[in-house]
């Protein structure tokens, strides 16, 4: 079957990580798109359109959840995913509380992480077609006046 | 150590040569509510100790065969913290000077006043428990103070081995990432006539197992630091806790692994079932723990026991085998992280490690005792309300 590439961004420090984890979305078929801070992931945000992003709970500098925060506060109908440490768990708890989709310990689980990333896609699909229709609706409304 | 209850009667030996002189002395200190033994000889009542002790020995110098100064140097010799009052013939002071230099707690004359024996007997009683409490009391401190120390180190030690796991995991998820990347690569069609695939994927397979077990370890790790840093539980997971029910769940999970060997678990409990409100799951956890470690160091055929007990402050869970045992040198290091006497990929010697985080967390002690080839046995004491 083939599947419409989603727009990935990618966020985390290590450098390594975030370059294998890519190559692994995009030899699924996905677009991914990579920023290795806090700061550059809302620079990536203005510029492009994403639908889900893997976020690193720990990063120097803009740590994830004031990323998080940001995110929903910019762009709300993007989906997050966090990926934590084990030791971090209350940060992702705190994240999803935020309006974060869901979040994985990290070494993650790379079925894990595509089962969630496409959950998280389905939801910002229906997300989306949910506006468009009640846009509609609207504009219907509008019409007859 | 046997506790001498107060109201319990004094156990006297009593040593004379002379029968009706013991006899005697025998009916009215018996009649004082002394408990008496008696014997004629020291070699006898040198025997008579040996199978039972008793708490005080009045103790004839004069005696035909072993003599009283020789009796009472061998009786403190002995373990027990017996007092020994030494009776001497009149005027006989020598006697009792070298009876005391050795070790008597006082002498009397003959003949003996009654009256004065008793207070006598009393007073060696009164020493004995005062120094067997103060054992007590040094043992009691010297077992807090080594317990802290444990405590302390295994504390600085998850302290560093959670930094070293949270430094760990990045480079292991690059691992994971780069050999799943080249796995997914492998799977594509047009690589299906690869040469020498299959040894390319034998090592992708090998990482991935490696990385996973890594994973496993730092996971586990960080786990029971959480646990321990935390200070306390969460109180919302506590609940009241039946501990019987609790521990045949545990049973039910081990029993597979251990009636391949013909190993059987046996669990008693006292009547009513004893409870705890304490955390069911971080519980069971170290139950499993505990028990899966006796079923394997328990030779084939033989029996895992768990025996559950309570007052009303405290219950106890105690997991007992009678296995290969704990050499003196690892059971100083049984609880620390990473420490195992397993083969490499059997064990991550973490299992006591997070079991001790676990009880520490709740609240509980754990404590153990090993002796090689006999067994090891596994307390638990976990605070019964809330």
């Amino acid at each position: 079957m083939f599947k419409t590439p989603s727009h990935i961004l990618l966020v985390d420090d290590e450098k390594d990580f975030v370059e294998m984890l890519s190559l692994r979305l995009q030899e699924n078929g996905e677009d991914v798109l990579a920023a290795y801070s806090g700061q550059e992931c809302l620079e990536t945000l203005e510029k492009k359109t994403i639908d889900v992003i893997i976020l690193d709970v720990k990063m120097p500098g803009m740590d994830g959840i004031e990323t998080l925060k940001k995110i929903k506060k910019l762009h709300p109908l993007v989906e997050v995913i966090m990926l934590t440490g084990h030791g971090t768990i209350q940060a992702a708890v705190e994240g999803m509380k935020l309006g974060a989709f869901d979040f994985l310990l990290k070494p993650a689980d790379f079925k894990e992480l595509t089962e969630k990333l496409n959950r998280a896609r389905e939801r910002r699909k229906e997300q989306v077609e949910r506006i468009q229709k009640a846009e509609r609706a609207m504009l219907l409304r509008q019409s007859k006046i | 150590m046997e506790k001498t209850n107060i109201t319990d009667p004094i156990d006297v030996l009593l040593v004379d040569d002379e029968d009706d002189f013991r006899q005697i002395l025998s009916k009215r200190l018996t009649r004082r509510g002394i408990h008496v033994r008696q014997t004629d000889r020291g070699e006898n009542a040198l025997q008579m100790l040996e199978q039972e002790s008793a708490e005080i020995v009045i103790l004839d110098i004069k005696m035909p065969g072993m003599d009283g100064i020789e009796c009472l140097r061998r009786i403190k010799k002995m373990p027990d913290m017996t007092e020994v009052i030494m009776l001497t013939g009149h005027a006989d002071i020598q006697g009792g000077v070298e009876g005391i230099k050795s070790g008597a707690f006082d002498y009397l004359s003959k003949p003996v006043e009654l009256e004065h024996l008793i207070r006598k007997i009393k007073q060696a009683h009164h020493k004995m428990q005062r120094i067997q409490a103060e054992k007590e009391d040094a043992a009691f401190k010297e077992r807090i103070t080594q317990q802290m120390v444990v405590a302390e180190r295994l504390v600085a030690l998850g302290t560093m081995a959670s930094g070293v796991a949270h430094e760990i995991n990045n480079p292991l998820a690059v691992i994971q990432d780069s050999a799943g990347w080249l796995q997914q690569i492998l799977d594509k069609s047009e690589m299906q006539n690869m040469p020498r695939k299959g040894d390319f994927q034998k090592g992708l397979e090998r990482i991935e197992k490696a990385v996973k077990r890594a994973g496993k370890i730092t996971q586990q790790l960080l786990q029971a630091v959480k646990t321990q840093t935390t200070d306390t539980a969460d109180p919302s997971s506590f609940v009241e806790t039946d501990l019987h029910k609790l521990a045949q769940e545990a049973i039910t999970l081990v029993e597979p692994e251990a009636s391949l060997r013909g190993i059987s678990i046996s669990l008693t409990s006292q009547e009513p079932h004893p409870s705890a409100w304490t955390d069911p799951l971080q519980l069971l956890q170290v139950l499993l723990n505990l028990l899966s470690n006796s079923v394997q160091a328990t030779d084939d055929g033989e029996q895992v026991f768990i025996s559950l007990t309570a007052t009303l402050e405290e219950a106890k869970i105690i997991v007992k085998d009678n296995g290969c045992g704990i050499s003196r040198e690892n059971l100083a290091r049984i609880f620390e992280p990473f420490f195992t006497t397993k083969e490499a990929d059997q064990g991550t010697g973490m299992g006591l490690y997070v079991s001790w985080g676990i009880i520490t967390s709740l609240g509980g002690l754990i404590a153990v005792e090993s002796e090689v080839s006999k067994g090891t046995t596994f307390t638990i004491t976990l605070p019964v309300k809330k």
